[in-house]
């Protein structure tokens, strides 16, 4: 009986030294920064879902975690140096893999977005018509086709680069620019009776792309960066990934963008 | 002689030698636009990196504001300038003209907080635009508050001007830093117009929250602010712009006078991307919530920094080698064939120098052998009548020594041409040496004829021959001989022409004899 005890008493204290120990390190603040984008953030209201995301991050965590607001391409270059430590919803390439980890909580298609007076139907069309030009937001990378594309678009001298979605909107309906990428968190905007009634969508066709919590390589070891991956897991698990999305799209859009 | 595929290998080798010049000038063509791309690319990212991190510099600088008034009150007028007037030290902030202080103040506070200004030692303070509205933003300090600044009186409504107002509403709702729109600076509204930005962060009650909108909106008191000039703001920035490229910062993304912000050198005008000649690109910058459209045009000197002519130097020098291998090749190949012709020419021009005299061009005494013979072959055959004229040209010697041989030479030349000129064409003239001269007359009917011919000649020579303005005379002597009635053989022919020509001498000179009747 007391051999039962001592084991069981051994097994608690071992399983809460476990415990303690998948915590991730708060013996230090940290930063996290978010970015302007559609659903994901706004910065009008304070809202979106990454928000919603790192509130429940740090929540978990007990760490002391300041959040700040940046343009993406500054949040890259940050996370590259090591003088941030994460960011939410990035995709990866091989170059971000050489100084960022990424914990995936969700997956989710690109499109094309062009004004319907372009003639533009299929994404041929859109390439090989020089006189259309292509706006996206500075630093971002997309599918491996979107990407292909905005590569191309660089070479030829066809792409205006923005600091955020809101001006590529503006400059796509006064017609300086003909198609810009989304995602579904851009769609509220669509909403937009003038810009839908402008446009039309054109999907790629490469599978979802997912998209995570960025850790960067230079400010967190391997180990810590396993425990906030084992965070991110944990959300998805329990469904807490789940009932955050479910807040922004409706049941079945949540469901195919947390489920991959 | 060649073979015929070697004809093609100069072609072949020019071809290819061209060919490789386009490729390499065009590689080098690429190069250059690639390498002057992403100079441009680059250009344009260092500056919009450079303004981002400008404002996220004074991002920092006002958040030490907000967060100074988050453990004083905003009317602590003495933290506020203690801290500006430290950070003023600080060169990285000589963009920012002033940091200020604006107050929310609801109408019915409206009475209060202007009798509690007068009170705190500005007795002319007062709200202005006038008028009764249902909230008030005026601004309440200004550090540094010196020189002209401190002529600028406060009190001026931030909330009456929409422009501001929409960037303070952005700053309440959100609690992040907001900058507004193209403003012209309160502490430049009596002087010309400048354009200029203010920066806003708010400031909510102590021990409130602040978490949601709704909360931020109930627990606001005011905003501290940075006013930046945007040249200042601009020239603070470390480094000086890419030589060769104007840039221009607009408010919002449409380009127009009124939107303009900035333009460096400053007289630049704004083309449209697709108008521009050369590189040109324009990025919609997201600052604290307002857009920015920097719009970067390659002038002609950026292109020629990189375009140093090193293409065109390939082209010219890639033609002009694969030109000269080419020739080169060509003559190699065609040595042989060019040796041949060239003996071919040679050989000819020896066998007409054993058949002709070079002085006249006439045939010389063998070739007029050649044709003797075979003239009597011919009339032996056919029955056939022909005449030999022997022809010596009078005192030719005295001439000769006279006016020496060049003039004599000349002589002979004409008599040559003129007797060319008298005869038929079937008639063959020769040139025997000296002045002796003989024709040979095929197809004769009557020995008249030859005399005719004589007749004809010996006339023709009597003409004065003109020679650097003299007048030469000249005249001649001709014996005929007439096949078969003067003989039947070569020699026979020859020495009788010859006898009837020393008679027609021995008559007196200038006469023609037939040797039938010498």
């Amino acid at each position: 009986m007391l051999k039962r005890i001592f084991v069981t008493v051994v097994l608690t204290m071992g399983a809460l030294a476990a415990a303690h120990a998948a915590g991730p390190d708060c013996s230090r603040p940290y930063t996290l920064a978010l970015h302007d984008h559609g659903l994901l953030y706004s910065a009008e209201t304070g809202t979106g879902i990454d928000k919603d995301v790192s509130d429940e991050l740090i929540r978990r965590s007990g760490c002391k975690v300041s959040v700040n607001l940046m343009a993406r391409s500054r949040i890259w270059q940050l996370i590259e140096s090591g003088a941030l430590d994460f960011s939410l919803s990035g995709i990866t390439n091989a170059d971000r893999d050489k100084f960022a980890g990424f914990a995936w909580y969700f997956s989710n298609k690109y499109y094309l977005l062009v004004r319907r007076d372009s003639g533009v139907r299929t994404l041929a069309d859109f390439e090989n018509n020089t006189k259309l030009q292509m706006g996206v937001i500075r630093s971002f990378r997309y599918s491996e086709s979107a990407n292909k594309l905005v590569d191309k678009m660089q070479a030829d001298n066809r792409l205006s680069q923005a600091g955020g979605l809101a001006p590529l909107y503006q400059t796509l309906m006064l017609g300086r620019i003909q198609a810009m990428i989304i995602e579904p968190f851009d769609y509220p905007t669509l909403e937009d009776a003038k810009i839908r009634e402008a446009t039309s969508i054109i999907e790629f066709n490469d599978p979802p792309v997912p998209h995570g919590l960025i850790m960067s390589k230079k400010a967190l070891p391997e180990t810590e960066q396993a425990k906030w991956r084992a965070l991110i897991t944990a959300m998805r698990s329990d469904g807490t990934l789940r009932r955050i999305f479910e807040k922004y799209f409706t049941p079945g859009m949540a469901a195919s963008l947390v489920d991959f | 002689m060649t073979a015929p595929r070697l004809i093609f290998l100069p072609w072949l080798i020019l071809i290819s030698g061209l060919g490789l010049t386009w490729l390499v000038w065009d590689h080098e063509r690429q190069t250059t636009t690639k390498e002057l791309h992403s100079q441009f690319d680059f250009a344009l990212r260092d500056t919009v990196s450079r303004i981002e991190q400008r404002v996220s510099n004074y991002e920092q600088l006002l958040r030490g504001v907000q967060g100074l008034l988050a453990t004083t009150a905003l009317t602590d007028r003495k933290a506020v300038h203690d801290y500006v007037e430290t950070i003023q030290q600080d060169a990285n902030f000589s963009g920012v003209e002033v940091i200020g202080v604006v107050e929310l103040v609801s109408a019915a506070r409206k009475q209060t907080h202007i009798a509690g200004m007068r009170q705190l030692g500005f007795p002319d303070y007062d709200v202005f635009p006038m008028g009764e509205r249902e909230v008030y933003a005026p601004i309440v300090q200004r550090e540094p508050n010196v020189g002209n600044i401190r002529k600028v009186p406060f009190g001026f409504d931030a909330w009456a001007d929409p422009v501001r107002r929409t960037a303070m509403e952005r700053a309440r709702d959100s609690g992040m830093p907001a900058i507004s729109g193209k403003v012209q600076l309160r502490i430049d509204a009596t002087e010309s117009p400048r354009p200029g930005f203010v920066m806003y962060l708010p400031v909510f009650a102590h021990g409130l929250p602040h978490d949601t909108k709704e909360q931020r909106r109930a627990n606001l008191v005011g905003w501290v602010y940075a006013a930046f000039r945007v040249r200042d703001f601009m020239a603070s920035m470390y480094g000086s712009p890419v030589p060769g490229l104007s840039l221009a910062i607009y408010d919002g993304v449409t380009f127009s006078d009124t939107t303009l912000m900035y333009a460096w050198p400053e007289e630049t005008k704004t083309v449209a991307r697709n108008g521009s000649d050369g590189p040109a690109a324009d990025e919609y910058m997201v600052l604290a919530g307002r857009t920015w459209t920097v719009a970067l045009r390659g002038e002609p000197e950026f292109e020629s920094r990189f375009r140093r002519g090193v293409a065109s130097g390939i082209a010219a020098a890639g033609a002009a080698l694969s030109i000269s291998l080419a020739v080169l090749v060509w003559l190699m190949v065609t040595a042989r064939a060019r040796a041949l012709r060239y003996a071919a020419l040679m050989t000819e021009e020896l066998r007409l120098m054993a058949q002709q005299d070079p002085l006249t061009s006439l045939p010389n005494r063998a070739l007029f052998g050649d044709r003797l013979k075979n003239q009597l072959a011919w009339a032996r055959r056919h029955d056939g009548r022909f005449a030999l004229i022997f022809l010596d040209l009078d005192n030719f010697k005295i001439i000769n020594d006279t006016h020496g041989h060049g003039v004599g030479d000349v002589i002979l030349i004409e008599v040559a041409q003129r007797l060319k000129a008298a005869v038929r064409t079937s008639d063959t003239v020769g040139r025997l040496g000296g002045d002796e001269f003989v024709v040979l007359m095929p197809e004769l009917t009557a020995p008249a004829d030859a005399m005719g011919l004589a007749e004809k000649i010996r006339i023709a020579l009597r003409e004065p021959i003109l020679f650097e303005g003299r007048e030469m005379c000249i005249s001649c002597s001709l014996g005929i001989a007439v096949y078969p009635d003067d003989g039947t053989d070569e020699t026979t022919l020859v020495r009788n022409a010859d006898h009837a020509m020393y008679r027609a001498k021995e008559r007196g000179r200038d006469a023609a004899v037939l040797a039938s009747q010498s």
